[in-house]
């Protein structure tokens, strides 16, 4: 049945954060080669869902304690900076984990440094401030017809995935995490000594710590075959599937990583009649569906030529799998 | 006493560009900030000088393939390919929401040929909530964008021909930077008809992956904005302003890299008695409220009491 694309997006459409807030760093920590996790601690966040991400200032701008509330004590000579260093854009990080407690909320981010912003964002130690918009972002829609639930994982589209595997547990569905990581010292979990991954992904495990305290199990696969599988998520997905037969009506689909793999994980969910949503990324400018930087080319029914951009800040990341067109149309 | 009024007592922000009255020099740079719903959940737009749309033509446009940004030294490029709802659309979703706001709208106004940008400021001009039409003449993105911003006599020819049609608003035209001598098309545009000059569009300019051997924008080259523009805006707004726009007595609006209260001031300074601010919105979109704050403690601590008393002050 196709279903009119407003109707599509209403799921989990999550209310827009309407303020840049300050957080305060108190943890900032290597989990593997070229990973770090950050911990953002805020007094207080808008309600916000496992898929949203937040975009991170490289400065704190405005400083906690702006010239207004300083009254006559503010002279133009010691005004606060916006005019950043580069780098110079705030940047998007898929929200790792959320957690309430007595000092706040605290805000888990994996990255990887890759480049100038990422750097800098391992420099920061503890007590340090930046700014940050959101949670921003639709969340993973959760299907309540649906028992199972599949994480599939790859590089760097693994962070969003712990805080879902928690909240699908919470909602007591069964989930399993399909990782896939180029070379085992770059999975950012921690694996547990006695229960090893399986290398011809027949079975997944209660392998990683991350995942299985939301008693989730891992299927891992690495691409130099140091860990798990040898070869792509998506292969390993194939493999696990192939040794676990489900009813595809009983599953839903939830991949985040790079596009090519999230290519290969749509068709197959397609090919089989399996709901599928893909988490996507793109060079972000604002966050808030300003600066249309951040466009996903999707079908559209309504449109003469069957298709239209959507912004991955607003109206993504997450996408219904079938929507997404993935070879991008020709320069117009 | 309010800290509001407290802290900007006796100072009087307000200017009058050609007819719009601001409360405030400080507006949002044309495609920078949507067409305002989007940008109001972050900021009140009440408490802008002005707010400017994104560009609008006849037609629906989707604009370019993405990589559509990137981040470059102390600024970054664009290439959006000027992607918008069309007319039809705009004046059916967009306008009933800025027919709510208070502040001056400002649309802007792009089209492939004259007639383009004849339809729609036809169809603009008589909606009250729109007080003024700035023609964008200078965007690069777009393969047939340059023509009429980069040649005086088409620029000429381009204002003059939409010039009639717009009799209530104001007509702003903004002035490309990528000319060998932005006095002669600041000049032509005056010849056209137009009542305020916004000076400066981005200029072109291309980044590489070295890696992938390929541009890194899908549109190959793009706008350059960003701080890194700065210096070249204000010396494009200076040479309009001392050379045209003083003894003309037509306003400027000056942009390109304003991120704080120094920015805008220094802009002021140089003849602009508006300033926009665009790129800095993307990493806050409240930067004009403190640019106002600080234009103000500025002011009083030097005992002047307007905006205006810093335009074109320079020594």
């Amino acid at each position: 049945m196709v279903r009119s694309l407003s109707v599509r997006y209403a799921f989990a459409v999550a209310k827009q954060s309407r303020a840049i807030r300050t957080a305060t760093i108190v943890a900032n920590e290597a989990v593997c080669r070229e990973h770090l996790r950050i911990t953002l601690r805020r007094p207080e966040l808008p309600p916000s869902h496992p898929g949203q991400f937040v975009h991170i200032s490289p400065e704190v701008s405005p400083p906690p304690e702006y010239p207004a509330a300083q009254g006559d004590s503010w002279h133009p000579g010691e005004e606060w900076s916006a005019i950043p260093h580069t780098p110079m854009l705030r940047r998007a990080f898929s929200v790792a984990g959320l957690r309430r407690g007595d000092d706040g909320i605290d805000i888990d981010v994996i990255y990887r440094v890759v480049g100038k912003a990422t750097r800098w964002m391992a420099s920061l130690r503890p007590g340090a401030r930046v700014s940050i918009l959101g949670p921003v972002g639709t969340g993973f829609p959760v299907n309540e017809s649906k028992s199972t639930a599949w994480l599939v994982a790859g590089g760097v589209g693994l962070p969003p995935m712990l805080w879902f595997a928690q909240a699908l547990h919470e909602a007591r569905k069964k989930a399993i995490a399909f990782c896939g990581v180029q070379s085992a010292d770059l999975l950012p979990l921690t694996l547990d000594a006695d229960a090893t991954p399986t290398n011809d992904a027949s079975e997944a495990t209660l392998s990683a710590e991350e995942f299985s305290q939301h008693e989730t199990p891992t299927v891992i696969s690495t691409d130099d075959g140091s860990l798990g599988y040898c070869g792509h998520i998506g292969a390993a997905l194939s493999a696990y599937h192939q040794a676990n037969p489900i009813d595809a009506n009983e599953v839903v689909v939830y991949a985040c990583g790079p596009e090519p793999m999230l290519e290969f994980v749509s068709h197959y969910c397609i090919e089989r009649g399996m709901e599928c949503y893909v988490c996507m990324e793109r060079a972000m400018a604002c966050g808030i569906g300003t600066c249309q930087s951040c466009v996903i080319p999707v079908v559209d029914d309504c449109d003469p030529q069957g298709w239209r951009y959507r912004l991955c800040c607003r109206e993504g990341p997450v996408f219904p799998a079938e929507d997404v067109i993935w070879n991008q149309p020709a320069k117009r | 006493m309010s800290p509001e009024a407290k802290r900007t007592g006796n100072v009087d922000l307000a200017v009058n560009l050609a007819g719009i009255r601001m409360s405030n020099p400080v507006m949002t740079a044309s495609g920078t900030s949507g067409y305002g719903p989007d940008f109001a959940e972050h900021v009140d737009l009440e408490k802008l000088g002005a707010f400017v749309t994104k560009a609008i033509s006849p037609e629906l446009r989707k604009g370019n393939p993405p990589p559509r940004t990137v981040e470059t030294a102390a600024g970054m490029l664009n290439a959006i390919g000027l992607a918008n709802l069309g007319l039809d659309r705009f004046v059916a979703e967009i306008v009933p929401f800025l027919q709510t706001v208070s502040t001056p709208i400002i649309v802007n106004v792009v089209g492939h040929s004259i007639e383009d940008y004849q339809t729609v400021c036809d169809r603009l001009d008589p909606i009250d909530c729109i007080s003024g039409l700035e023609l964008n003449v200078s965007c690069p993105n777009v393969a047939d964008g340059l023509e009429f911003g980069t040649d005086a006599e088409r620029l000429e020819n381009l204002v003059a021909s939409v010039r009639p049609l717009v009799k209530r608003a104001t007509l702003i035209v903004k002035l490309s930077p990528n000319v060998t001598d932005i006095v002669q098309t600041a000049q032509a545009a005056l010849r056209g008809g137009a009542d305020v000059l916004s000076v400066i569009n981005t200029l072109r300019g291309m980044a590489i992956n070295a890696d992938l051997r390929r541009p890194i924008l899908a549109n190959r080259c793009g706008g350059l904005s960003g701080p890194a523009i700065k210096p070249v805006a204000l010396y494009c707004v200076d040479r309009v302003y001392t050379q045209v726009a003083r003894d003309a007595q037509v306003p400027i609006i000056g942009m390109g890299g304003v991120y704080d209260w120094r920015d805008a001031a220094e802009f002021l300074l140089a003849g602009a008695t508006a300033i926009a601010v665009g790129t800095a919105l993307f990493v806050d979109p409240t930067i004009p409220m403190r640019i106002c704050e600080g234009l103000a403690t500025y002011l009083r601590e030097r005992g002047l009491t307007s905006t205006r008393d810093l335009i074109g002050q320079l020594g």
